[in-house]
């Protein structure tokens, strides 16, 4: 009985102990999984912590490098291990390498110190090293000891510090391993993979960063740089050469140079072998020109600081030569650069030559501005143009007077045009066989004052050249026309009188001339075939198939034209007889020499028989003397224009002309 | 006070003495006993336990915690043995534990009130460690370092320069490991 009854009470006891056993274990099992849940919040906290500290800075900070500290500081607080090391990629291919970041000086032990100064010093190809390895798999690597690792170079100065885990991951960019961070314990280190989940976010992170800085610094890049040639461009012209004139005002020893490159005939090559071809025709031009440029600073002075060449735009270069020696640096360099485009350029299959012009100025004149630098040496380069091309001018102070004189001129005319202060003066035009006026040319003049009176050679080129010329050939058209229809009524003759009036090339390429004309011939009411329009051969030159249209349909409202100034052109006589012309006029200069050497009376006479075989008449223009109207009777010469008849006048006296008694020749 | 001390303690003792000593010393101190790790719980508890041990097997209270610390660490290795396997011998652990351990500690105990050590290297090569707390366990921590030291097969003697239970502001202790201890 008392047995049985110790039989149940141990076996009681033994129960108790096994419920009290699994009361524990359950205890045991709770804390640990508390404790791990504990433990995985406080991780989740930090790395959170972590993450915003290092996305916070990256917006704030303003470089890479800046960047990369702070992560690398922050961490090392978040793991605690003492040293973290960023390296950025450097070059691309077989030569990538990655690059240390200088550390900020920080108190680091000494032998810690020692291994950073070693890591500084080194350079990492890819797969060699912990960050090669790195920069090669593009993935994180872990080292339990890098004090026995086959492949760390700096395992003495790591056993030295007291290093022994490491662990590295990358910081990508699209697709690219743009830097690695790496970290050392002074313990051994195994495969972390939630550290490694972070590492791997906070490489994400600063990887956009790189990306976003990179993207920064290429739109800056692309604001100082022409795309084309990669030369920097205008903004960073003006920058630098806003620098020089700075040193300049403030050290008078400092000179600089600019020269304005324009190339000759781009927009004929533009044109004719289209634009493709015309950049790449800049692209090599630019090639040459930074040669010549690196040569020259080269033989300037030993430590060769470069000048700038920068495009301006189209075919516009500029160069700045900096701290020169004399103004002969500058010429010297024009000289190489123009020297550069001897050789021809391979466009489309095609050999091109170009030439190109250079002004030139030189910081001795006196400079406050980047605009007034650019503004002389742009007259200097038209000076060069205007003087022949392939040549360069350096600028001097009277360009500017003429300039602006130039510019005065300009704004006169247009004032003059508004106020119509142009009169026509007509020359009359004289048949040498029976010395009747024949009709007369139309000349056109600036009565600027009441008592002065200005010459086309003063003003027309202007007009031509800002195509005032448009608006004054017009009138000038309208002019003669209403004059002549006045004559015609007033002095009826068997042959009506005719009326010489000029065209120039300017309007000659208006698309509209023809309905002009002819407007104004309905609106004047004169007979066109009594209106000679006068042409140079320069007007022919261009196109002459358009040329010809466009005399064909004048031809056809029933105008007649003459060929100015012939014999000092070209004369392309090759195509003279497919113009619907009716009159050559001689140029001036034989006729004025027509009675002192036998060459000019030949020429003379060549274009006469010349004429006749054509079945057009001549005007000799410029007789002056009795003894040239000899020789043009001799000759068998229609007609006559000059002083010898009547210098040209208002349209008063030539009523007075016309009224008076038949004039007799002498 | 963390309840993990007092879960150490009650294994080790009924690892040494069995069940009946840790119900011993509860009744004597009129304790419930019931200590989870998570908790925290008064000081004086483990002051009272450690009175209650040193009458029951009459030795003094510090030697009572000495051996604690001497005989948690292997329970301690068992439980958090990436602590241990980081270092190949005693001194490289013992410094990890402001930087290291503690700091582990406190991800598992938020505000657990874990005492700083300085440590300074001698020039005969020992370790001179400070200890202030207003627990004053610097035998604890004696017992501890013991522990180590035997978990990496070393010895360890101590010379108590200073300590707070003479009345010195902080605890000195001078330690030499010699390696090849008994375990």
């Amino acid at each position: 009985m008392l047995q049985a009854c110790d039989d149940d009470l141990s076996g009681q006891l033994a129960r108790v102990q096994r419920r009290l056993e699994r009361e524990r274990m359950a205890r045991r099992e709770a804390e640990a999984i508390a404790e791990k849940g504990l433990r995985e919040l406080y991780e989740r906290q930090q790395e959170l912590l972590l993450l915003e500290a290092i996305a916070g800075a990256a917006n704030l900070i303003s470089s890479v490098e800046e960047a990369l500290q702070f992560a690398i500081a922050q961490i090392c607080g978040f793991t605690g291990w003492p040293l973290g090391q960023a390296y950025l990629t450097d070059g691309d291919g077989a030569s990538q390498r990655l690059l240390p970041v200088a550390a900020e000086p920080g108190a680091l032990p000494g032998p810690l110190a020692e291994f950073r100064l070693a890591t500084g010093q080194m350079s990492f190809a890819p797969g060699i090293g912990l960050p090669g390895r790195v920069l090669a798999s593009g993935a994180p690597v872990w080292i339990s000891d890098v004090t026995e690792d086959a492949n760390f170079p700096r395992a003495a100065q790591a056993r030295e510090a007291g290093l022994r885990g490491a662990f590295a991951f990358p910081v990508v960019a699209g697709s690219e391993v743009v830097a690695v961070l790496e970290f050392f314990a002074d313990r051994t280190a195994e495969l972390d993979a939630s550290l490694q989940r972070v590492m791997a976010q906070v490489g994400t992170q600063l990887g956009r960063v790189i990306e976003r800085k990179r993207a920064e610094e290429r739109l800056i890049y692309e604001a100082f740089h022409d795309c084309l040639t990669g030369l920097p461009n205008r903004a960073m012209f003006l920058e630098r050469l806003g620098r020089s004139i700075a040193r300049q005002q403030a050290d008078p020893n400092y000179h600089f140079a600019v020269l304005f490159i324009d190339l000759d005939r781009f927009k004929i090559i533009n044109d004719s072998l289209g634009h493709l071809a015309g950049d790449q025709l800049i692209v090599q031009v630019a090639e040459r020109f930074l040669a010549a440029l690196y040569e020259a600073e080269q033989g300037r002075h030993a430590a060769a600081e470069a000048g700038t060449l920068a495009r301006l735009g189209g075919d516009e270069f500029t160069v700045l030569l900096d701290d020169i020696d004399a103004p002969a640096d500058a010429e010297h360099l024009a000289q190489r650069i123009q020297e550069t485009l001897r050789q021809p350029f391979c466009l489309e299959g095609q050999e091109i030559y170009t030439t190109a012009s250079i002004g030139i100025t030189v910081s001795s004149t006196g400079y406050a501005s980047a605009t007034e630098v650019l503004r002389d040496v742009d007259l200097a380069m038209y000076r060069a143009k205007a003087q022949g091309k392939a040549r360069y001018e350096v600028y001097n102070e009277a360009m500017h007077q003429s300039a602006m004189a130039r510019l005065k001129l300009e704004t006169d005319l247009r004032r003059a045009l508004l106020n119509q202060e142009f009169v026509v003066h007509y020359q009359p035009i004289v048949s040498l066989k029976t010395g009747d006026i024949a009709g007369f040319e139309a000349l056109v003049r600036w009565q600027k004052s009441a008592t002065e009176l200005v010459y086309p050679s003063d003003f027309i080129e202007v007009t031509e050249d800002t195509g005032l010329i448009l608006f004054l050939g017009i009138w000038v058209l309208r002019e003669a026309c209403r004059t002549l229809g006045r004559w015609h009524a007033e002095f009826p003759r068997s042959t009506p009188l005719t009326m010489s009036i000029n065209l120039s090339a300017r309007q000659f390429g208006q698309p509209d001339l023809v309905q002009q004309v002819r407007q104004i011939i309905d609106e004047t009411g004169v007979d066109p075939t009594t209106i000679t329009l006068e042409i140079t051969e320069s007007v022919t030159m261009g196109d002459a198939e358009h040329a010809i249209r466009v005399l064909s349909q004048l031809r056809e409202i029933g105008v007649r034209f003459s060929i100015d100034d012939f014999g000092t052109g070209y004369s392309s006589l090759s195509y003279l007889h497919r113009l619907p012309l009716d009159i050559l006029k001689i140029d001036r200069s034989f006729i004025a020499a027509i009675d002192q050497d036998g060459e000019n009376l030949s020429i003379v006479r060549t274009i006469m028989r010349l004429a006749k075989d054509l079945g057009i008449d001549v005007v000799a223009e410029g007789t002056e003397t009795t003894a040239q109207l000899a020789h043009l009777r001799e000759l068998d010469c229609e007609f006559g224009q000059g002083y010898y008849f009547s210098q040209p006048v208002d349209a008063g006296s030539i009523r007075q002309l016309l009224q008076a008694p038949e004039p007799s020749p002498a | 006070m963390k309840g993990i001390v007092f879960n150490l303690l009650e294994e080790v003792v009924t690892d040494a003495h069995g069940e009946q000593v840790w119900d011993a010393l509860l009744d004597a101190t009129g304790l419930s006993g019931s200590y989870t790790s998570l908790g925290s719980y008064p000081d004086e508890h483990l002051e009272q336990l450690l009175q209650a041990a040193a009458s029951a097997l009459d030795t003094p209270p510090g030697e009572i915690l000495r051996w604690f610390g001497k005989a948690a660490m292997p329970l301690l290795a068992k439980r958090y043995p990436s602590f241990f396997s980081a270092h190949r011998s005693a001194r490289p652990f013992v410094l990890s534990v402001n930087s290291i351990i503690h700091p582990e500690v406190r991800k598992l105990y938020p505000g657990a009130d874990v005492p700083f050590f300085d440590f300074s290297d001698e020039p005969d090569g020992t370790l001179l460690m400070g200890y202030r707390s207003p627990r004053k366990l610097c035998l604890l921590s004696l017992g501890f370092i013991e522990g180590a030291a035997a978990y990496y097969h070393e010895s360890t003697t101590f010379e108590h320069l200073e300590c707070m239970h003479r009345g010195d502001s902080c605890c000195q202790i001078k330690i030499t490991f010699t390696p090849g201890g008994a375990r």
